[in-house]
């Protein structure tokens, strides 16, 4: 009834990946317990099987005995945020994992089989489309139609007269820089506010993160040599990042890519400012009337325990009522933008989106506020459809206006917004 | 007999029923749901695999489907959560696999008459979550709560760990719906009323098919008890020299009368010497920790507090040492996902390899225990000496009664299974192991399965041993309701039911 | 300023506790490297992951607690306040 599958030119390496990934496949597939199924946002979705954490894992176990290939599982693997939850809850990792200094580890399973699927020629039509263009024009094309470019990359900070270079340096995300320029404003006013010296990189580039979660490794390293250079060029010693998915790429995967050479520091805005609020160098005097949640970024949150510098900023602002979901009720959710899953699937991160976005709704509140730029996007879309509007809203962004800072409007740029939240979707 | 492969015809008229979004016929989607987290023969694989999966969203499509399968005599396997350990939810003749994690809403809350209406495919953590709100609960809690399905636990007819107090899913399933193997919708319950606890009005049908492995049917909506949020909660840990006295305190413990006293967990030594490989809870104990005995508590706080220092001398005068807070309370909590770590696995020169875990969970009264215990530890060193792929994890005995934590308990034997090492021979050698600690259990009066069910190969050999007559019986129904054999056939050797004549 | 460096999240060296554990951070315990170098090898585990699980699995077990009841009693205080 159900055959071997046929030796295809990519057998070999698909041989080679399930010998280098077996471990890890058998440490998920002999237990199978999927404690990770309620966990994922996808999975509370979907349903399918295909898309669990244990599917991702099971099908290195069935390419290694001949049953898959990776034309048959390529595009299951597109149903993943790297949100980290199911990698986090796992009682491999949560109970054990410490003790054996083995974990499970499903975003780079998945990473290393979309890299597996790019190898062997495999491609998603939006995903290849996207990198293509970031390689060409050195930023995500977070505009869809209208082209981003180095000219424009640091058109956003017009007015605040950061200088290029020096020992610390404010890096600006993709769709900071273009899409969302309130966010990267206002980090850069806050910055300025607290005496904190900063500059700009001379080329920024992509950080890479994007490319390396869609599989497309070469590209990533690619951006990520030529901004280790330009900040090595500059002098820099210190990175200031507030994008979550920047903060993951620069302590996780440069130094994979760097080893020991990697001498940076890298500081994320959110702990920053909280270390700034607490230390009396910014003050939060102006009153913010809003009566707010907070959505843990999954990258903070799940990915690097980062929970509790967010609330602490948000417990300081004047004028402010807080009605908080605690941290670990949040491994469940996500707002499904990130790992390309909104660039393949924009109709799966919509209805992550809705469900996060009723989640807030059904708290009472006016405003749902994110500390991820990716996630305001589509959450934004979610909380402006419904009847009773969410506002969605940076961290930063409450910051800045609660010390009084003119960081512009908080939302998407006036360049932006003419292109409308369909910008990914359109990138073809 | 069915053996009538699956065609395109056949997929064209499940598209027609389910949608073409629903009904899947690719590998990833066939091969992924073939096993169960217990232990598989990985070099078998295929063999396992259905031939093309739906993925239902009403009892509608469910009636269908099953009447469709009936048509072309084709098998139908349920999958609900697939964290089953007797492999339920596992193909034996491929089939259409009827996979219904789609359905999983919830109908209503009556805060009234105290119930909560849900499909199959909801998880019960999920389910509290949304309850909390309310101040109720749904206590079906098992080690694997945060990942198994409603539907599941009517399969399998569940075990909670605090059933002692609040019941097992028989007690707390209160009706519902389900579609027979030959496609009619009917709803069960103790009587007709959804919402009836108690009624002698014909058959206890919800019973017959309580624990039925998907052999009767597919459920579609369940209509489950709520019961008041705890104020309280109680761990207590003890710790004791030898097996004897643990053994002899968990008597007494789980006889002391105390009603809010919700479950009590008894391991051996051999569990202990497993639990040392890892941080948790039992470094750094010392050795002359041997065993340890768990207690639990749930309820108002006025209830609980005095209840509790009545526990706690009872464990001490019975030879127990109160291991503290931080090992009760953190493990207490821990128990609702406590499934066996891979990594604990250990060739026998101490290296560590991830193995898969065998969970034995038969049903032996308290005066058994200690010679169970002590013939299913020889079976299993009889097994590694010969196959070194396996590893003895020790043993638990948990209070097994419904709303009363004495009398029978349900006893775990923990074996871990190098499955990147398992060849035919091997794989023989187990199974005849799963044989031989079965029939412990029913030697000594015992049940081969306090709640996984036993349809597992070697231990379903011993089926109509334990059952008797009840197994004739068994074979019986199942061919009224079953006359073609499409409902998971295979499982429970009840295949013997249409031996003697072709179904009409 | 807190921030990341690599230089900074290189563990301990190990001391032993028992014949298969070591310690390399209070209250902190993994098993002795030896045993994981044959069929299975330890992952590259910087500080941060360490503490971010230990931190994790406290919180899970906290929200456990809750999930489940509204407060929990302690044996140790009812022990300490006599008579049983």
């Amino acid at each position: 009834m159900s055959e071997q599958s046929e030796p295809t030119g990519n057998g070999h390496r698909e041989a080679q990946f399930a010998q280098e990934w077996r471990n890890a496949a058998y440490n998920c597939y002999s237990s199978g317990h999927k404690f990770c199924r309620e966990v994922c946002p996808v999975m509370q979705v979907t349903r399918d099987e295909v898309h669990s954490p244990t599917a991702f894992h099971a099908n290195i176990v069935a390419m290694e005995q001949g049953h898959l290939s990776v034309e048959d599982v390529a595009r299951d693997y597109v149903h993943c945020t790297q949100c980290g939850a199911c990698e986090l809850r796992c009682p491999n990792t949560l109970f054990t994992g410490d003790f054996y200094r083995f974990r499970t580890r499903t975003v780079d399973v998945v990473k290393a089989m979309r890299a597996l699927a790019v190898d062997s020629g495999v491609h998603q039509p939006n995903w290849q489309r996207w990198v293509d263009a970031t390689a060409q024009w050195k930023s995500e094309p977070v505009l869809g139609d209208v082209p981003v470019s180095q000219d424009h990359v640091a058109d956003w900070a017009a007015g605040l007269s950061i200088p290029v270079g020096g020992e610390t340096i404010l890096f600006c995300d993709c769709e900071g820089a273009f899409y969302r320029t309130s966010v990267p404003r206002a980090a850069a006013r806050i910055l300025q506010a607290a005496g904190v010296e900063f500059g700009l990189m001379r080329e920024q580039w992509c950080c890479g993160g994007p490319a390396a979660e869609m599989g497309y490794t070469d590209r990533a390293r690619e951006f990520a040599e030529h901004n280790v250079a330009d900040w090595r060029q500059v002098g820099a010693k210190r990175i200031i990042v507030f994008d979550p998915h920047d903060y993951i790429a620069f302590t996780e995967d440069y130094p994979r890519y760097f080893g020991d050479d990697y001498q940076f520091e890298i500081v994320l805005m959110v702990e920053l400012a909280a270390e700034l609020v607490r230390d009396g160098r910014l003050q939060l005097t102006h009153p913010v009337e809003r009566v707010v949640t907070y959505h843990d970024a999954c990258r903070l949150n799940k990915r690097k325990g980062i929970h509790e510098a967010p609330r602490e900023i948000l417990r300081a602002i004047p004028g402010l009522t807080f009605k908080d979901v605690d941290h670990v009720t949040q491994w469940s959710y996500c707002s499904g933008a990130g790992a390309g899953l909104s660039i393949e699937r924009p109709d799966l991160t919509a209805e992550i989106s809705r469900r996060r976005v009723e989640r807030a709704a059904g708290l009472g509140v006016d405003t749902l506020v994110s500390a991820c730029v990716w996630s305001e996007r589509p959450l934004s879309e979610q909380g402006g459809k419904r009847d009773e509007p969410v506002d969605v809203v940076d961290l930063l962004e409450l910051v800045a206006q609660a010390a009084g800072l003119d960081g512009g409007r908080a939302g998407p740029s006036a360049t932006s917004a003419t292109v409308g939240t369909e910008g990914t979707e359109a990138a073809q | 007999m069915t053996a009538t492969t699956v065609s395109d015809p056949v997929v064209e008229e499940l598209v027609q029923i389910c949608g073409a979004d629903h009904v899947f016929t690719e590998r990833s989607a066939r091969y992924n749901r073939a096993r169960v987290p217990a232990p598989f023969p990985v070099h078998r694989w295929s063999e396992y695999v259905p031939d093309v999966v739906v993925l239902p969203t009403s009892a509608e499509q469910i009636s269908e489907v099953v009447k469709l399968a009936n048509r072309y005599r084709i098998p139908v396997v349920p999958r609900a959560g697939g964290t089953g350990l007797t492999d339920g939810a596992v193909p034996l003749r491929h089939g259409i696999l009827v996979d219904v994690k789609l359905m999983n809403n919830i109908l209503e809350i009556d805060m009234d008459d105290r119930t909560v209406t849900v499909q199959p495919g909801i998880n019960m953590l999920k389910l509290n979550e949304e309850l909390k709100p309310y101040g109720v609960i749904y206590p079906d809690d098992p080690a694997s709560y945060p990942c198994s399905l409603v539907g599941g636990r009517i399969g399998t007819s569940g075990w909670s760990l605090i059933g002692g107090r609040y019941g097992h899913t028989r007690d707390l399933v209160i009706s519902f719906e389900i579609v027979l193997p030959t496609g009619e919708l009917i709803r069960v319950g103790d009587g007709g009323g959804p919402k009836i606890r108690k009624s002698s009005t014909g058959y206890q049908l919800k019973h017959l098919f309580m624990g039925h492995q998907g052999t009767l049917g597919i459920v579609t909506e369940a209509t489950l008890e709520l019961v008041p949020r705890p104020e309280a909660e109680f761990a207590a840990f003890f710790s004791y020299p030898d097996y004897d006295s643990a053994w002899r305190s968990t008597g007494s413990l789980a006889k002391s009368g105390l009603a809010t006293l919700a479950g009590v967990v008894l391991f051996d030594e051999w569990k202990l010497s497993y639990l040392r490989r890892d941080d948790e809870a039992y470094i750094p104990q010392p050795d002359s920790v041997r065993c340890v005995v768990a207690t639990a508590m749930y309820g108002t706080t006025d209830e609980v507090r005095p209840a509790a220092k009545r526990l706690l001398r009872i464990g001490q005068e019975s030879g127990g040492n109160y291991l503290g807070d931080e090992i009760s309370q953190g493990d207490w909590a821990s128990r609702h996902d406590r499934y066996a770590t891979p990594l604990h696995g250990r060739t026998p020169s101490g290296q560590v390899v991830p193995m898969s875990w065998h969970c034995e969970d038969a049903s032996i009264n308290w005066t058994a225990l200690p010679l169970v215990r002590e013939e299913w530890h020889e079976i299993v060193r009889r097994l590694i000496d010969r196959h070194p792929i396996f590893d003895d994890w020790g043993m638990f005995a948990y209070t097994n009664g419904a709303f009363k934590p004495w009398g029978d308990y349900l006893t775990e034997i923990d074996v871990g299974i190098w499955e990147q090492e398992l060849d035919d021979e091997s794989w023989a050698a187990w199974v005849q192991a799963k044989r031989d600690i079965a029939a412990v259990a029913v030697d000594h009066g015992g049940s081969i399965s306090a709640c996984h069910g036993a349809c597992r190969e070697g231990e379903v050999d011993l089926v109509p041993r334990e059952m008797g007559g009840g197994f004739d019986v068994m074979k019986r129904i199942k061919r009224v309701l079953d006359p073609l054999n499409i409902m998971n056939p295979g499982k429970y050797l009840l295949d013997q039911a249409y031996e003697e004549g072709e179904p009409s | 300023m807190i921030g990341f460096r690599l230089a900074g999240q290189r563990p301990p060296e190990p001391t032993r506790v028992t014949d298969t554990v070591v310690t390399r951070y209070e209250h902190v315990y993994e098993v002795d490297p030896a045993l994981m170098t044959e069929h299975i090898r330890q992952h590259d585990f910087p500080a941060w992951e360490t503490h971010r699980i230990v931190a994790s699995r406290w919180e899970h077990l906290d929200w456990m607690h809750a999930h489940w009841a509204d407060s929990v009693v302690s044996a140790d205080e009812l022990l300490a306040d006599p008579p049983l």
